[in-house]
Order: structure tokens, then C-alpha cells, then sequence
């Protein structure tokens, strides 16, 4: 039985639909989902003019974008550096979790030194912790053959046993001892609070100004240096690349400690600059790095986009759930990006291959 | 063998985009006879048997099986019609047993599988034609010579009543090569036919009743076995010796240098099998070697442990006095050594990438291009421009993807990278297969023009034509050694050719 | 005293193993075929959402109403994975965003929490939960009893269909065909295999399991809709179906298994705070990882491993 849809490989891939599939995935995305909306009785102008509102319209909406949009940038990023490489880091969660804990543990231990110092050594806290997570992965894959998305998952889920473990089921040095009856997290020392600068009366939170900073950094890196070269070698023809004499396999597990560091600098700047501890419950609930793969795959893998893509969903998942109640459907905020993800990833595959129909041709192509 | 006939082609003709495969080939294959199809690769064999078998359909021509014309437009149908063909790469699942392997696919059938009922067949088929293997073993605890075993059990399980194997002992050693022909025997003897492609003249003498020639997509003839030798079958193969022009050089070889020098070298190909066995060669300063022979015999990996892209197994590869690495690609890189290897698009370029991308893929690490780790682009932009004017590449811009580039645009830029780093040795595998004629004079003036300059050449084709055109010394490659060391200056093409299908230079000098 | 908490574990590790169970199952049929769904969650949230609903608005006895709920859960686990069968298979995406994005749609936080939403079956509690049952009237006898006579309906069916399905799998052509698709699909499609047919079929088919381990939370774990009710159940199952060895026998054991860990975590949490609770929850995730290095070894992968050609979108060869 042929399938009646076919895929077939364009020769030449127009420029302009680097930038408009991804534009045009958005609106078929939003559309379904009014769609959806509609088909249960719900008025979907109303419905994305609230959250337009909510999530985007003055200053104080922006801030909440920008807050949300922070760890945001930092997963988006994570999944946007190894799909560059065709590898799916889908990790970011259980590496966000680790480098919140780094970094967790930083802040308390030094609250008392100066903000500065503190910012950046949490950071560093962050990103080591984030990395060497990822790298655990990459060493499974690459010494014992393991897949890495499963070890991933697996390592995921039991970076939140741990979370848990630390703050709800033990004494550790992260548990406040003032509350023994409702578990919670000791706070990070007073001027380890990251700052939050107020720039034409909306909130930029400084991690968002280093995940700029690192969107930046990571463009450049791709375009400019020796590393970034090898990298997009090896994700168009690793043949090519081994002709050539880079060494793949060592890329692969710099590149995913990299992923993994990202991601651990996201953990570092939300308990940095929003939470003040390490918040358990909330971490877990939040699910950045799964969000991080949907902006990774909507911005088409590149750093810049990546962020701007960032404030986009940020404000959307934040107004969503800010939104939620007795008549603001729940629930719109995941099948919204479900469905992002979906037209984002579908759209890709337009890029490179066009569709064609076998109806009228099934007896001919078996020559 | 009787002279009733099993199968008729006619007038087949099948057209790929840029190459006409077939060209009005005709062939006949009678009951009860071993029918071997001999060709040089490119000549058409592997075209026409996929036609036989309903992986194709031909443009032209028609096929008769018992006299009945047939159009197959499946595998199926075809193995319904009674034609079976056993792939030189197996269709097995590894990690089932052989009677699962022999089964799968079988229409019909109860719901059930009865594996009882299923060994018990095998085993008698594999008793009837000497093809010993147990029915119950993994398709992963075999040997290659058991596993085509299989891959014959499920043809003949499906009642095929004409088997097509394709280079069948290529995989196989000399032990198990010879039970494969007794069971062929066996079959043909029973009213079966058998149609054995090979280029290996040998082979073909000593196991097959009729011989036909390919060559260049037409039927050259059609011979008893009997009435043939190697040497007839040999010129059949590769045509007479015409005379045709060699290149006059204006810096002739100066062969006192030895640029590179290979020391029996041996290597394993992608599934660990030995595939090249203590290979010995030497190319002088602008000598032009030429490796003949045909496709498969251990040519890639020569290229590719030579360019540092396969590790050796043992022996030893220098220019000059410099030893390269073992499959370190860089150290072959800085040594002087240049690949402009088969496969252009996913080898030698990164296909999506940029025309000055790709020119400055080797030597992106050296200062001109980088600094600091950083990539100098105008650096890389000029470099780009220069090379595409210096080597008339055709392309709209220096960051057009090569993707979108004509083939002889697209080896142009291969050759332009690499000629342009001032190789010492130059490796050039079927430099010039695909490309128009354009194309093809331009890259063989490169080659010559960079053996004038004292590049030391191996030109690795299975054009022989262009070989005994080019070269000043020809090597004929074969099962992974090197049979023979002519110089081209009057070299015997039926030598040549005879050497190539596996007569080793003893027998061919009597 | 021992024996008893030893039952008590055991017929509640089968009790809260049996979606797990069937989710899993539903992963080995899709697996076996080389499609890699990490879309269980959501799948099996869409499916306990729908089975809810279901139970809330179909009259009739309670035994009507249970069946019809459970199909009414496979028929929307089977919806939800038709659209990853044709992202997966046709538009040859990325397996593992794919399933990615079937999660975070159908989740938590997605479309299964929408629908309850809208169809307001939130913390409604269901009118007619799958209870368990009184088989043979032998619920009684000490150990034997509760363990395997007191089980829901559902837990019988899931032993049917383990049995099935080995038989399906081994024993059957159909079943060795689809075998054949998951480890090497060339060969499948050389020997006039449909890779695309099996691969569908199968895909949704899981779906529907998962589905209808799904409606298991939420009509006799809890018994009511709770947003996100499975909490990571669905990774669960994708990886017992690895620890199982993509064999139904042992996953139905490994399912069991992972149920006690489960509920052990819960019982001894009610007796106050202790650390093994997470060393328990931390087990089902751990022990998958060393059997996957194990099974992934180069000795082992070829008798015990994955199906070949896994989560890699099949293009026939250019003829």
C-alpha cells in the first residue's frame, strides 16, 4: 500500500521561506486553535484578544512576558544548540533542575558577598552543574551506545526526585530549618537577589540581558569561529566532516555539555532573579525545558530568533495561566504550544521537501 | 540444458536521467542452464536483472517468460512469474532465524505460523541442493556464505523456477564459492536456470553453459562456454585495443622521486570484513598512476585510508619521507595528500553549504583563513572568488549551496580546493564518471596539468579508456591486491582486461 | 502481620501496574514496528479525560456504562495517535519531537485539561467507577484471594491481552511481519511488507492502549478527573516497555513491579517522612537506565535489544 502523500526533496530553497514558514506556522497554529476554540463554544477573538492583552499590551504585561520569557530563552537555546547539530537535547528539564540546585546552593552559602560576585558565581554554578548533567548523557551514548533520548527522560525525572528529595524529604543544606511543618527552600542570601532594572518602565529582569547576551554569543560563535564551522559540517554530512578531518565524536559531547550548560544557566537565573530558593514544586510544574524545545523549534534553531521567540511564548504561557479561571478555558496554554510545536516542526519539513500526491500515479512509478 | 527458453528479453531499453542503461539489449536464458551475464561495471547488467526481477520497467523492449510476454510491476509479481534474485546485499532480518527469514512475507498461509512444518521444508531444500544450514540458527550467528544460503532457500521456498544472483562470490571464500556452484549445478540440472552476473572470468568459465557480454548498456554477444575462453571473454568485455590517443606531457614523470609510497597496507571495508590485503604501491613525482579495475574490489577503501578517512590494519603510508597517520585525515591533509573522492556531493562537499564554505573546508585551520579560532570571512570570500575565476566555476554567487550546482561545476570546485592547496599526491576516484563532455576534458586537463607540475596522480577509474589514456602506469585491482603493474605506453588491453576479471598476471603472460 | 502487608503490597502493585501495563503494551506493539511514541502522557491523559466524560453522560448499568467508557477512551487515545502516526510516518518528522509535542498538546496543562475544562468533568467523582471484583466468590481466601481474585475487570482483560499479544507477536505470521518492519523495514518492503500499513496500524493501536490506561486513573485509581492525573505515568510505560524487553511477559511483570515501587512510596509516606519514599519513586528510573546500557551492549543488543530500526522514519530506496 503507498501512502498518497508523498515527500519530495526541493533542489532549491528559496530564502524567503527561512522566515515566513516559521511566521506562517504561527498563524496556522493560532487558527487551529481557534478552531478548537470555537468548536467548544468559545469566542476566539475574545479569547486571544485577553491574552494579547494580558501577555503583551503596557508595561506591566511586557514585564510579565520578560519574566517568563527569561528561563524561556535559557531551555530555547539549550534545544537550539544541539539541534544544530541534529541531536534532540531533551534533557533541558532535568539539566534546568540541576543548575537551579548549583546555584541554589551558591546563594545561600555566599549570600553575604557582593551582588556581583554572587550573580556571576552562581552563574558559573549554574552552567557547571547543567553541563556535566548533559555530559553524563553524552558519555552513556557515546561509551555504551544508549540511547540518549531515553537516558535523558529517565535523567529528567530523577533530577526532580531529587528537587524533591532536597527540599521536601530530608534535611538538606537547602531545607529551611524555620519550617519544619511546610517544607520549603532557604532563601538565598539577601544580596544574592539578582538585580531587575527598569528600562522605559518595563522590568528587565539581568538574566534576561544575559540570555541576550548569550543568544549573541552563540550567533557568533556559529558564524564566525573555527567551532561553529565544524558544527554545521558535521550536521550537513558527517562524512564530509570525517574527510575532513574534524573529530566528530568529541563535538558531539562538547556540544551537548554546551546544551546542557544553557539550560543550567536558566536554572541559575530563576532562582537568581524570580524565586529568591529553590522551589521544588514550582520548578517541576513549570516544564521550561520542554517549553524551550517548542520556542528551539519555531525559531528555526537560530540564537537571535531564539530569544525574541522567548517573549512570544513567554507572554502567551504567562497570560494563559494568569488568565485561568472559571471562564478562561485552561488548558489553552499547552495545546496552543502543542500546536506550535506541531506547525513549527511540519513547517521545517516544508522547507525541505515539498508534498506531492501519488493518486494519479500509483501504476506508473513502480518503474 | 535443454533448448527450450525460460526467460526472453528483447530489445530492452531503460533510460535514467543523463545515462541510458540499457540500450536494446537482448538475452536469452534456456531451461536447465547456467546463463552467466558478464559486463564491466556501468555496462548494464545490474539494470537489466533488476528489470528480470520488477524492481524496473523498461522504457522499450519486452520480456517472455516460456512465451508468454509479462509486465511486472512488483518483485512479487515477479517471483509469482517464477524469477527469483538473490541480492549481492542481503535482505535478511539479523535478528531472526532462518526459517522466519525463509517465511516472511509469504502470502497466503494460515494465521499461524508452524515452524515445524517450516524447518522441516528447509531442511529438505537445503538437503536437495547442498545448501547445509539450520533452520533454527539467527541470521546474526552465520557466516556470509550461510546466510546467501538463506537468501537462496527463500527463492527457491517461493518455487522460483529461474534464480538471478548477483556477484554472488564477492562475499564468499574460495571453499564456499565452489558449493555455491555445485548447488547451482544442482538446480540447472533439474530444469531450473540460473543467471550468474559476474565480472570474475574464471567464474564464469568454470561454472556457466552460456555467456553473454554486456557493454555500454548493448549486447555484444552471446557464446557457449565450451567454445570460450578468458581471453575471448576478456576482449569481448573490454573491446578491442583501439588506437587511441595518449596525453603528450610536457613534463614528463620523473619516477627517481617517490612521492608516495604505500607498504602493504591492508584494511577492513564498513562491516569489518578484510578488503584490502597488504596493498603495495609507489607513485612518482608527476607520475599518473592508474588503478583498473572494477567497482567493489576494494577502491574505495584504498582511497579512503590513503586520505586518512579509514584506519589501516596494518602497513604503512608516507610521502617523501613523512609517514602519514593511520585514519587521521588531518595528518594526510598536512602531508600534501589530495582526495577528490567518488561520492562529490556527501564526501568530498558539504552539499548544503556555500561554494566558499566548501573551498575553504580543509584548510579552514590554517592562518590565512583563521585566527584566534576565528574565521576570517573576507578571508574565506576572497579565496572563494579567486579559485572560482582561477578554475572557471560556474555559479551564480560564492554562497550559492554546491547542492544547486551542474556535476562538472560541482567537481570543479572539488578540484580547484584541492589542487589549489599544492598537493604532493593527488588521489582522483572516478573523477570524471556522470559529468558531460564537456566537463570531462576540463577535468583530465587539470590532471594532467597538475602531473606537469609535478603532483604525483592516482587515478582511480573504471574507465579504462581514460586510464590508458592518462596514465603512465597502469595497476589492475582486484579482490583487494594489486595483480598487476604495467606501464600504459603499449599495455595490452586484453591483459588488462583478463586481469580485472581475476587471472592473475602468471596465467595471462602465457 | 508479615503476610498480610506482603498481600496487601501485591494485589496493589497489580492494581495500580495495570495502566501502566496497558500503556506499555500499547508502546511495545508501536515499538516493535519502529515508531518510538513519547507521546503516552498526553495520549493517556486524552484518553482518561474522555473516558471520564464518558462515564458522566452514558446512562445505563454500571457495566454498560464501564465498557463503554473504556472505548470511548481507546477510541480517543487512537484520535490522538493517528495524528502522530502521520507526522511520524508520512511527514517523516523527528519521532521524539513529534511524541514531544503530542505531550505538551494533550497534557497537563494541554488540550486533556480543555476538555475538562469545557466539559466541566473536573472533580466530579465518576458515577460508575471500575471496581473491583468478587471473582468466583474466592476474594476471601487468605493470600491467594486479594491478590488474584479481588482485581477490576480491567486487570483481567490486561492478563488476556498480554496473552494475546505474545501470541500475536510470536507465534503468528502477521505478527512475525510486523517484527520483521520494526528491525530492518528494507527487508519488510523487499519482501512486499507494507512498512507504512504496520506501521500505522500499530501506532494507533498503542494509542488506544494508552488511552485506555488512562481511563484506568480516572475511573478507579482515584476515581474522579484531576488534571495531569497520571503524573508521569505515560514515561513510566515507555520505559518499562525497555525494561520489559519488548516482550509482553515481561513487561506484564516489570509493570507489576513499577506498581509496587509505586504504591509502597505511598504507603509509607502516610507513616511520615521517609527518605526511602524517594529512593523508591527514584527506582523504576534508575533500573531502566542500567537495563538499557545493558541491553544497548553490543553482546546483547542483538538478542535482547530494541528493534533495529527504531524511531528512524523509513524512505524507501530510490528505484
Amino acid at each position: 500500500m503507498r501512502s498518497p502523500i508523498r515527500l519530495e526533496r526541493r533542489l532549491e530553497q528559496p530564502k524567503w521561506l527561512n522566515w515566513a514558514v516559521p511566521l506562517i506556522s504561527l498563524v496556522v497554529a493560532l487558527v487551529l486553535g481557534a478552531i478548537v476554540l470555537w468548536l467548544t463554544g468559545k469566542n476566539p477573538i475574545d479569547v486571544y484578544q485577553r491574552i494579547f492583552e494580558r501577555g503583551f499590551a503596557g508595561k506591566k504585561a511586557f514585564s510579565g512576558a520578560l519574566e517568563m520569557a527569561t528561563p524561556l530563552a535559557f531551555t530555547g537555546l539549550c534545544a537550539a544548540v544541539a539541534f544544530r547539530m541534529g541531536l534532540i537535547n531533551i534533557g533541558g528539564e532535568g539539566q534546568f533542575y540541576v543548575g537551579a540546585i548549583g546555584a541554589a546552593w551558591v546563594g545561600i552559602a555566599i549570600g553575604g558577598a557582593p551582588t556581583g560576585v554572587t550573580i556571576a558565581l552562581m552563574c558559573l554554578a549554574g552552567m557547571l552543574f547543567g553541563s556535566i548533567y548533559a555530559a553524563i548523557v553524552g558519555i552513556l551514548r557515546a561509551k555504551f551506545n544508549t540511547n540518549e533520548i531515553i537516558t535523558s527522560l529517565m535523567m529528567n525525572y530523577l533530577a526532580g526526585i531529587l528537587l524533591n528529595y532536597l527540599i521536601f524529604n530530608s534535611t538538606s543544606y537547602w531545607r529551611n530549618p524555620d519550617s519544619p511543618q511546610f517544607p520549603k527552600s532557604k532563601d538565598i542570601g539577601a544580596r544574592a537577589d539578582w538585580n531587575t532594572y527598569k528600562i522605559f518602565g518595563i522590568e528587565m529582569p539581568i538574566a534576561f540581558l544575559i540570555a541576550m547576551l548569550a543568544g549573541v554569543a552563540l550567533w557568533f560563535l556559529y558564524k564566525r569561529t573555527r567551532f561553529g564551522f565544524e558544527v554545521s559540517v558535521i550536521a550537513d554530512s558527517p562524512k564530509a566532516a570525517r574527510y575532513a578531518g574534524i573529530r566528530t565524536s568529541s563535538t558531539i559531547v562538547i556540544v551537548l555539555a554546551l546544551s546542557g550548560a544553557l539550560a543550567g544557566l536558566g536554572g541559575a537565573a530563576d532562582v537568581g532573579n524570580f524565586r529568591g530558593l529553590l522551589d521544588a514544586k514550582g520548578l517541576q510544574m513549570a516544564g521550561y525545558g520542554y517549553t524551550g524545545i517548542v520556542v528551539a523549534a519555531l525559531a528555526r534553531r537560530n540564537p537571535i530568533t531564539t530569544i525574541f521567540v522567548a517573549i512570544f511564548i513567554g507572554g502567551l504561557t504567562k497570560a494563559g495561566y494568569s488568565l485561568q479561571g472559571p471562564d478562561f478555558p485552561s488548558g489553552l496554554v499547552g495545546t496552543l504550544q502543542g500546536l506550535i510545536l506541531f506547525t513549527a516542526v511540519a513547517g521545517e519539513i516544508l522547507i525541505k521537501y515539498r508534498l506531492r500526491t501519488n493518486l494519479g500515479r500509483a501504476t506508473a512509478v513502480a518503474a | 540444458m535443454t533448448d527450450r527458453v525460460a526467460v526472453r528479453m528483447s530489445g530492452i531499453v531503460k533510460r535514467f536521467p543523463g545515462v541510458v542503461a540499457n540500450d536494446g539489449v537482448d538475452l536469452e536464458i534456456r531451461a536447465g542452464e547456467v546463463h552467466a551475464l558478464l559486463g564491466e561495471n556501468g555496462a548494464g547488467k545490474s539494470t537489466l536483472s533488476n528489470i528480470l526481477t520488477g524492481l524496473y520497467r523498461p522504457d522499450e523492449g519486452t520480456v517472455e517468460v516460456n512465451g508468454e510476454p509479462r509486465v511486472f510491476s512488483s518483485p512479487r509479481d515477479a517471483l509469482e512469474a517464477g524469477i527469483g534474485m538473490v541480492h549481492q546485499h542481503f535482505r535478511l532480518v539479523a535478528t531472526f532465524t532462518v526459517a522466519e527469514n525463509v517465511v516472511l512475507g509469504e502470502s497466503g498461509g494460515s494465521l499461524f505460523m508452524d515452524q515445524e512444518e517450516v524447518a522441516a521444508r528447509v531442511r529438505e531444500l537445503s538437503d536437495r541442493y547442498g545448501l547445509a544450514v539450520d533452520p533454527s540458527a539467527r541470521i546474526w550467528q552465520l557466516s556470509v556464505g550461510e546466510q546467501q544460503r538463506v537468501e537462496i532457500l527463500k527463492v527457491l521456498y517461493r518455487g522460483a523456477k529461474v534464480l538471478i544472483l548477483d556477484e554472488p562470490t564477492a562475499v564468499l571464500t574460495p571453499i564456499e564459492a565452489r558449493s555455491l556452484f555445485a548447488t547451482l549445478r544442482a538446480m540447472a540440472d533439474e530444469g531450473r536456470s540460473v543467471i550468474f552476473i559476474s565480472h570474475k572470468l574464471g567464474e564464469v568459465m568454470s561454472v556457466s553453459d552460456r555467456v553473454t557480454v554486456l557493454r555500454g548498456g548493448r549486447t555484444v554477444g552471446t557464446v557457449n562456454t565450451s567454445e570460450t575462453s578468458t581471453r575471448g571473454l576478456a576482449s569481448m568485455m573490454v573491446g578491442r585495443s583501439v588506437e587511441f590517443e595518449r596525453v603528450v606531457r610536457d613534463n614528463p614523470a620523473d619516477t627517481s622521486v617517490t612521492v608516495l609510497r604505500v607498504d602493504e597496507v591492508s584494511a577492513n571495508d564498513d562491516r569489518g570484513r578484510a578488503s584490502l590485503h597488504e596493498i603495495s604501491l609507489t607513485v612518482g613525482k608527476g607520475e599518473i598512476v592508474g588503478v583498473a579495475g572494477v567497482a567493489g574490489n576494494g577502491q574505495r577503501e584504498l582511497a579512503e585510508v590513503i586520505s586518512g578517512m579509514r584506519a589501516s590494519t596494518a602497513g604503512r603510508i608516507s610521502v617523501g619521507d613523512d609517514i602519514v597517520k593511520s585514519g587521521k585525515a588531518r595528518s594526510a591533509i598536512a602531508r600534501g595528500i589530495a582526495h577528490v573522492p567518488e561520492d562529490r556531493l556527501h564526501t568530498g562537499l558539504a552539499a548544503s553549504h556555500s561554494v566558499e564554505d566548501n573551498l575553504a573546508l580543509k584548510n579552514y585551520r590554517t592562518s590565512t583563513i583563521s585566527k584566534f579560532r576565528l574565521l576570517k570571512r573576507r578571508a574565506i570570500r576572497e579565496q572563494a572568488t579567486t579559485l572560482v575565476e582561477r578554475y572557471d566555476v560556474k555559479t551564480p554567487n560564492t554562497t550559492t549551496p554546491v547542492r544547486l550546482l551542474s556535476g562538472g561545476n560541482v567537481q570543479k570546485v572539488l578540484l580547484a580546493r584541492e589542487f589549489s592547496a599544492l598537493p604532493k599526491v593527488l588521489i582522483a576516484a572516478s573523477p570524471t564518471r556522470g559529468l558531460d563532455v564537456g566537463a570531462i576534458e576540463a577535468v583530465r586537463e587539470r590532471l594532467v596539468a597538475a602531473a606537469n607540475e609535478g603532483v604525483g596522480v592516482l587515478l582511480i577509474s573504471e574507465d579504462l579508456d581514460e586510464i590508458m589514456s592518462l596514465a603512465d602506469r597502469i595497476l589492475v585491482m582486484y579482490e583487494g591486491r594489486i595483480l598487476d603493474d604495467v606501464p600504459a605506453e603499449g599495455a595490452d588491453r586484453e591483459r588488462i582486461g583478463l586481469t580485472m576479471g581475476g587471472s592473475n598476471a602468471q596465467e595471462v603472460a602465457k | 502481620m508479615n503476610s498480610n502487608i506482603f498481600v496487601i503490597i501485591i494485589s496493589s502493585a497489580i492494581f495500580y501496574g495495570t495502566p501502566l501495563f496497558c500503556a506499555a503494551l500499547g508502546g511495545i506493539l508501536t515499538e516493535r514496528s519502529g515508531v518510538l511514541n513519547l507521546g503516552v502522557e498526553g495520549t493517556m491523559l486524552i484518553g482518561g479525560v474522555s473516558g471520564a466524560w464518558a462515564c458522566l453522560h452514558i446512562g445505563g448499568s454500571a457495566w454498560f456504562t464501564v465498557t463503554m467508557s473504556i472505548l470511548v477512551g481507546a477510541l480517543a487515545g487512537g484520535l490522538v495517535s493517528t495524528l502522530l502516526a502521520f507526522l511520524c510516518i508520512t511527514l517523516k518528522t523527528n519521532q521524539t519531537v513529534a511524541g514531544l509535542a503530542i505531550t505538551i498538546f494533550a497534557g497537563a496543562v494541554g488540550l486533556s485539561s480543555y476538555f475538562a475544562n469545557i466539559w466541566k468533568v473536573a472533580k466530579t467523582p465518576v458515577p460508575r467507577p471500575i471496581r473491583t471484583m468478587d471473582v468466583f466468590g474466592l476474594a476471601d481466601t487468605p493470600v491467594l484471594g486479594p491478590i488474584l481474585f479481588r482485581q477490576t475487570s480491567l486487570t483481567y482483560v490486561s492478563w488476556l491481552l498480554a496473552i494475546i499479544a505474545t501470541v500475536y507477536l510470536f507465534r503468528t505470521r502477521i505478527g512475525l511481519q510486523l517484527r520483521a518492519v520494526g528491525e530492518s523495514p528494507q527487508t519488510a518492503d523487499a519482501m512486499g511488507i507494507s512498512v507504512i500499513r504496520y506501521r500505522y496500524i500499530h501506532t494507533i493501536l498503542g494509542g488506544a492502549l494508552a488511552g485506555i490506561g488512562g481511563v484506568f486513573y480516572s475511573l478507579a485509581i482515584v476515581p474522579t478527573w484531576v488534571d495531569g492525573m497520571t503524573k508521569g505515568a505515560g514515561w513510566i510505560a515507555i520505559a518499562l516497555v525497555i525494561f520489559g524487553f519488548w516482550r509482553p511477559s515481561l513487561t506484564l511483570l516489570g509493570a507489576y513491579l513499577f506498581g509496587a515501587l509505586q504504591s509502597l512510596s505511598s504507603t509509607l509516606k502516610a507513616r511520615g517522612v521517609d527518605i526511602s519514599g524517594d529512593i523508591l519513586d527514584a527506582l523504576p528510573f534508575v533500573m531502566t537506565i542500567v537495563v538499557l546500557v545493558l541491553v544497548s551492549s553490543r553482546f546483547a543488543h542483538r538478542r535482547l535489544g530494541a528493534p533495529a530500526a527504531l524511531g528512524v522514519p523509513y524512505e524507501r530506496e530510490e528505484r
